[in-house]
């Protein structure tokens, strides 16, 4: 049996932790789960500057204070990869990679984003002998050697600085003209000026040359196209991000080209009680701040799309009259007047029923539960179960009738 | 870490001299993707207890034994069976990857 949550939040970078606090601290039955490092991203940062009331910390260091927060909420966690999802039906179902499955009620999606591969020949094949990604992990290793860095953002300037400390020297490929680079002004100045550091302007990398480990690399100059080859231990790859969101291919997300997911700014995504928070979304500060303020702002618009829903489920199945589910769109005035027609049949049966307004634009869930498919739209219901259509192109007479004898 | 940590002298003996089928993650203590790994192979060590042994090496404590299998970077699993050395699998490696090279060495 499928184990069931009131929020599960899929990933346990700084938005998922975020958004885990707020659901803990409202009291939904809460669990995280995440595939790697609880903290994601964060936790390979060794210095954070700009993070608010922390004049100084390391990643690893501010994300176990927000994981600790969280369980002191009661929040639980599950060190697993979620590969397999299901959000057509109001419980959300969710597979993960060690076979468990669960439901929920609402999903809050915080995959952030993984480095993306180049996939040139010698890449996969020489990882670790000389083919990096990681500074801190590697950069002692290349003490005293040359090493290339591909790439020119925040991440490949930064960690190319870093990188300097133990090397000979760091050679920068650069897809664009001379003195430009993607990342902060800051940090541009520092590395222009690096006495350690060179680059090479309007290149791209097209191949990774060595045997047993690293010797070189081959870089194409894109406007001349020539290529050459410069002789080296260490390679580090920094080409930028993709989004963690492939699992959701299948389940109706909206997304833009790359993969990230389209939201509005209370974080949902088009399926209804389906959110997304952090690196994963399309936003424009990819930052622990702005991600943690997502998860915040998920964790609440979730907690009200539970209750609004168990409200609905419990209105409707405790009803002692009839309800009739009335469906409308408030930007059609056939629709509001057909809302208006609805009251004053109602009024004349002495309220004989349970009159319910779903608005098309906010409710999109129960359209799909109720099986409609044009507005306006009437559903009785009795103790719960639909037991009449009712047909929305009666004239108020015949509605009259119509309703008389349900 | 409840890995078994070897020095250069038990590393000898139990690669060459006791033969032993067996995995040797190299990792350093500040590095994150070795954060990642570690866990991973603590949790599949008694699946395969004494049928394949799981050791650890900290390159910082042994440096010339990471430099002699020209190792660039951290983690980096080694395998080992009969005395010989069968490969390895370098950075975040996947939990189906390890299982798979394990099957491979074991025959
Ligand atoms: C080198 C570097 C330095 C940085 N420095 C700073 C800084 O100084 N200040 C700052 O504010 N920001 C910094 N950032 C950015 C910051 O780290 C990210 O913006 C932030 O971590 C995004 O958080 P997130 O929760 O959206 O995603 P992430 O941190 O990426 O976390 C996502 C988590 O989800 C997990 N996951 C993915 N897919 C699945 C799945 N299918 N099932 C289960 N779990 C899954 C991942 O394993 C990961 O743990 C830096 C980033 C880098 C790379």
């Amino acid at each position: 049996m499928a184990k069931e949550y009131d929020l599960l939040i899929i990933g346990g970078g700084p938005g998922g932790l975020a958004a885990a606090i707020y659901g803990g601290r409202a009291k939904l039955n809460t669990l995280v789960i995440n595939k790697g490092a609880v903290g994601g991203l964060a936790t390979t940062t060794r210095e954070i500057v700009n993070y608010p009331g922390y004049v100084n910390v390391t990643g690893p260091d501010l994300m176990k204070d927000f994981k600790a927060h969280a369980e002191s909420f009661g929040v639980e966690f599950l060190k697993d990869e979620v590969v397999e999802v299901d959000f057509s039906q109001e419980e959300k179902s969710i597979r993960t990679k060690k076979k468990k499955e669960f439901q929920a009620k609402a999903v809050i999606i915080a995959c952030g984003s993984e480095p993306r591969l180049l996939d040139i020949p010698g890449e996969r094949r020489l990882r670790g002998s000389g083919v990096a990604y990681c500074a801190t992990c590697d950069a002692e290793c290349f003490e005293g050697e040359d090493v290339v860095v591909i790439g020119s953002g925040d991440q490949a300037i930064e960690e190319g600085m870093y990188v300097t400390k133990y090397a000979k020297k760091v050679t920068v490929i650069v897809l664009h003209d001379e003195g430009i680079l993607d990342c902060n002004k800051v940090s541009a100045e520092k590395a222009l000026a690096h006495k350690k550091m060179e680059f090479i302007w309007n290149s791209t990398v097209e191949e990774v040359i060595g045997d047993e480990e690293v010797d070189g690399v081959k870089i194409k100059n894109i406007k001349t196209g020539d290529s050459k080859t410069i002789a080296c231990k260490g390679i580090f790859f920094w080409v930028g991000m993709v989004p963690s969101t492939k699992f959701i291919n299948n389940a109706g997300i909206n997304t833009d080209q790359r993969g990230y997911i389209l939201t509005n700014e209370m974080m949902e995504t088009s399926v209804d009680g389906v959110y997304a928070v952090g690196d994963n979304r399309v936003k424009y500060l990819r930052q622990i701040v702005s991600a943690a303020g997502d998860g915040a702002t998920a964790a609440v618009a979730a907690e009200r799309y539970i209750d609004e829903v168990k409200e609905f489920n419990d209105n409707i199945s405790n009803s002692e009259k009839t309800v009739l589910l009335v469906f409308f769109d408030p930007k059609l005035a056939e629709s509001l007047e057909f809302l208006s027609m609805m009251e004053r049949v109602n009024g004349t049966l002495n309220s004989k029923f349970n009159v319910v307004k779903i608005d098309v634009s906010m409710k999109k869930n129960l359209f799909k539960k109720y099986g409609v498919t044009t507005v306006p739209a009437i559903v009785a219901i009795e103790r719960g179960n639909v037991f009449e259509r009712v047909d929305p192109a009666l004239d108020e007479s015949a509605l009259l009738k119509k309703l008389e004898c349900i | 870490m409840n890995i078994e940590k070897l020095n250069s002298t038990k590393f000898e003996e139990i690669i060459y001299e006791q033969e032993c089928a067996c995995l040797v993650i190299f990792f350093r203590k500040n590095c994150h993707v070795c954060k990642e790994v570690i866990p991973e192979l603590e949790e599949m060590e008694p699946e395969y207890k004494d049928k394949f042994l799981f050791y650890s090496v900290d390159i910082e404590e042994e440096r010339p034994l990471f430099q002699r299998f020209t190792m660039k970077s951290v983690p980096q699993v080694l395998f080992f069976n009969k005395g010989e050395y069968r490969g390895k699998i370098a950075g975040l490696a996947e939990r189906d990857d390890i299982e798979e090279k394990i099957a491979e060495v074991m025959g």
